[in-house]
């Protein structure tokens, strides 16, 4: 039978044998059909035919996908579009489009809720952090000075008060953690921002007053010839040349007397700060370690294996689960090893052992922290310990630069007490306008660098008329170092005494059977001799 | 509607048993409609020349409208080729088992389509985050997102190469670009 070719283009239908590309059916137009009649379709332009519901299917089920819904009315093999059509009422375009709306508000939601969240959070922790800020800064520079510098009202603070007060408890927190002794902390930096820093707020205002009446105006000329005072230091100099020196010749000096104390040099990890395991805190049922990146001194490697192996030894508590906030390679059974390869200083070890003896009991994260933040309390407290020693002390009065005793109302302002050297008082010396004018360009940029240099170095007129608190707690609080760490090194030096004089009572063999005992002859003669004694 | 999923793998059975499997596949086991083990070999010059790997496929009741799991078996001391895209554990990242599945492809299909793309690799290497992936792996491979950067293309022309063999296409629909 030859094919006629006709004008008509051939559909689904006209084909001798159907094949769904998805269920995979076949069905034949010539066999009589079993079942009821599928329809059929030719949705594109190859020749993959389907069964509607089957191809119906197979679209609803990759426009559920999100991965496949691009695609989803396209043809896998040519790429056509299937072209459909379908019931979609006003209504339903409209539901799904404003569903679709509603969706992506909520998302934006979403996201801002969890920003909020976190804006709460950060800002409470913030103000938590400015008011420590404000109450340390008080502390170390005294209500006097306090109420010119900053006031106990935030809408008087400069706008770098808002940067440094923060920053004060998280610096004196890190301090207390530095790995190495040469890292030096953001705290003194921090504290000289304020010498420097112009009166706020009502005192501002009334020493502004005070000057612009022309009496007060008239004194200023014999300011001029007022001997300056040279004590105490400038604040600013002070804590950036001199601090630094102090605290390595503090550390050289505690190393000494640690070495005379105890017999031994000081050990390595205490004297970095970190033992090389990192640091671990005891916090009652569980354990904090943290892994800092420590580096070895390497100039006494010996005495830095053994080191590590009494760590791993004695500091490995059971029970407790480890919250580690680091991997910890476990390198223990090593390390024991290596401490017995070491040869020991007797004397090291003992030292070694006090010292991880307080260890157990003085390591806790919220010790170290709690310790940091009382600091600017602490060195207060010895301020005025030293204020009240001074009444009775001439030398310690002439130390602490205490000019005058009973809180000053104007502060500042008076006059009475002689200028500072270090601080230029502008009025006292350049301040007359006449001057400024009569001088010419160079002197005016010299004279006004030397301004601002003496501000800088000396601190505002302000700090340096008012009671010199900073200094003597600054004093006191080293002092209080001082006797902290005495204290500690007595501790140790106890320790090691008790360890050193440990005896174990000694017992007989009284309930033992004498039969196990594997003992010498002369036991036995001895025995028959007091029993020869005892009947005598 | 199970039975779609049955009628189609007998169908696919029946043709597999009566034309034989491709060079280099073989069927191994098919004694249900729920996993089915292949193996497969990559004949020629490869890399993998001579290694026979064992190919795992996982039907669900809405099969061919989903797409099967497939996966090499890693146990009873059996390995994964060693392949940019095949994890240690067995999953593939294809993109025919994922987003660009069809009922177009058929087991047999998949099977050719994972032997040309080991035969097309040009360099033995484990996929980059494979130990992260194998750590973290669902027992499904399907239930991995996986991500087809520049791998679509080069599966795609192999699919097609596939179609042509099965049905007539017009010439210009073939893509010769990878």
């Amino acid at each position: 039978m030859a094919a006629t070719p006709t004008a008509r283009v051939p559909t689904v239908n006209d084909l001798r044998v159907k094949l769904c590309y998805i269920c995979r059916e076949e069905e034949s137009a010539e066999d009589p059909q079993q079942g009821p009649a599928r329809a059929w379709t030719h949705p594109c332009n190859c020749t993959l035919i389907a069964h509607e519901q089957c191809l119906l299917k197979w679209i609803q089920a990759s426009q559920g996908n999100a991965a496949r819904a691009p695609n989803a009315l396209k043809c896998p093999q040519c790429g056509t579009e299937y072209e459909m059509t379908s019931d979609e009422p006003v209504l339903l375009r409209v539901m799904t489009v404003s569903n679709r709306i509603l969706q992506k508000l909520g998302r934006y939601f979403s996201v801002f809720a969890a920003a909020g969240v976190f804006a709460v959070v950060g800002t409470s922790i913030y103000i938590c952090l400015t008011g420590y800020g404000a109450w340390a800064l008080q502390n170390f520079i005294g209500k006097e000075l306090y109420d010119q510098l900053l006031t106990d009202d935030p809408v008087n603070w400069p706008w770098s008060a808002w940067i440094n007060l923060p920053l004060i408890p998280i610096s004196l927190i890190l301090s207390r953690f530095q790995p190495t002794p040469s890292v030096h902390s953001l705290l003194v930096p921090l504290l000289i921002v304020w010498p420097p820093s112009p009166p706020v707020g009502a005192h501002a205002k009334r020493i502004y007053e005070y000057w612009l009446s022309p009496e007060n105006a008239n004194k200023l000329p014999k300011m001029r010839f007022q001997r300056p005072a040279l004590w105490p230091p400038p604040p600013v100099a002070f804590g950036l040349f001199v601090v630094p020196f102090i605290k390595a010749f503090y550390r050289i000096a505690y190393r000494r007397v640690y070495k005379r104390v105890l017999g031994t040099a000081m050990p390595l990890r205490t004297r970095n700060g970190v033992p090389p395991g990192g640091l671990r805190f005891n916090e009652g049922p569980f354990v904090i370690r943290i892994r800092a990146n420590v580096e070895e001194d390497n100039n006494a490697p010996q005495q830095g294996q053994g080191r590590r192996g009494g760590n791993g030894q004695a500091l490995q508590p059971p029970p407790p689960p480890l919250i580690d906030l680091d991997d910890e390679p476990q390198n223990n059974p090593q390390n024991a090893a290596n401490a017995a390869d070491q040869p020991q200083d007797p004397n090291a070890e003992v030292v070694e052992a006090a010292e991880q003896l307080i260890e157990i009991n003085a390591s806790s994260l919220g010790r170290r922290v709690a310790g940091a933040l009382l600091i600017p309390a602490i060195s207060n407290l010895m301020g005025s310990l030293l204020y009240r020693l001074s009444k009775h002390s001439r030398f310690l009065r002439a130390f602490l630069g205490i000019r005058r005793y009973g809180s000053s109302k104007g502060g500042g302002v008076g006059l009475g007490a002689p200028p500072s050297f270090w601080s230029l008082n502008p009025w006292g010396r350049y301040g007359l306008k006449r001057e400024w004018e009569e001088m010419s360009p160079m002197q005016v940029f010299l004279n006004s660098t030397k301004m601002i240099l003496a501000t800088w170095f000396g601190g505002s007129t302000t700090w340096m008329g008012a009671d010199p608190v900073w200094w003597r707690n600054c004093v006191g609080f080293g002092l209080f170092v001082a006797a902290k760490d005495a204290l500690q090194l007595l501790h140790l030096w106890l320790a090691k005494k008790e360890l050193e004089s440990r005896k174990v009572k000694d017992k007989d063999f009284a309930g033992v059977d004498i039969r196990e005992l594997d003992l010498l002859p002369e036991f036995f003669a001895g025995r028959e001799g007091l029993r020869r004694v005892a009947t005598i | 509607m199970a039975s779609i999923a049955a009628r189609r793998l007998a169908k696919e059975l029946r043709e597999i048993q009566s034309e034989g499997c491709p060079v280099g596949i073989t069927l191994l086991q098919a004694d249900d409609f729920s996993k089915w083990l292949f193996t497969i070999e990559v004949m020629g010059d490869s890399l993998y020349q001579g290694e026979v790997y064992t190919l795992q496929f996982r039907f669900d009741p809405q099969y061919p409208i989903s797409s099967p799991a497939v996966q090499f078996v890693v146990t009873d001391g059996k390995q994964a080729p060693i392949h940019p895209h095949v994890y240690s554990n067995g999953h593939i990242c294809a993109s025919i088992l994922g987003n660009e599945w069809s009922p177009v492809l058929s087991v047999v299909a998949v099977c050719v389509t994972l032997q040309s793309m080991l035969a097309s690799c040009k360099k033995k290497e484990r996929p980059v985050d494979n130990d992260r992936y194998v750590r973290t792996a669902p027992e499904n491979p399907k239930k991995t997102l996986f991500h087809y950067d520049g791998k679509r293309k080069a599966l795609s022309v192999s699919v097609y190469a596939n179609a042509v063999r099965s049905q007539t296409i017009p010439q210009e629909e073939l893509t010769t670009d990878v």
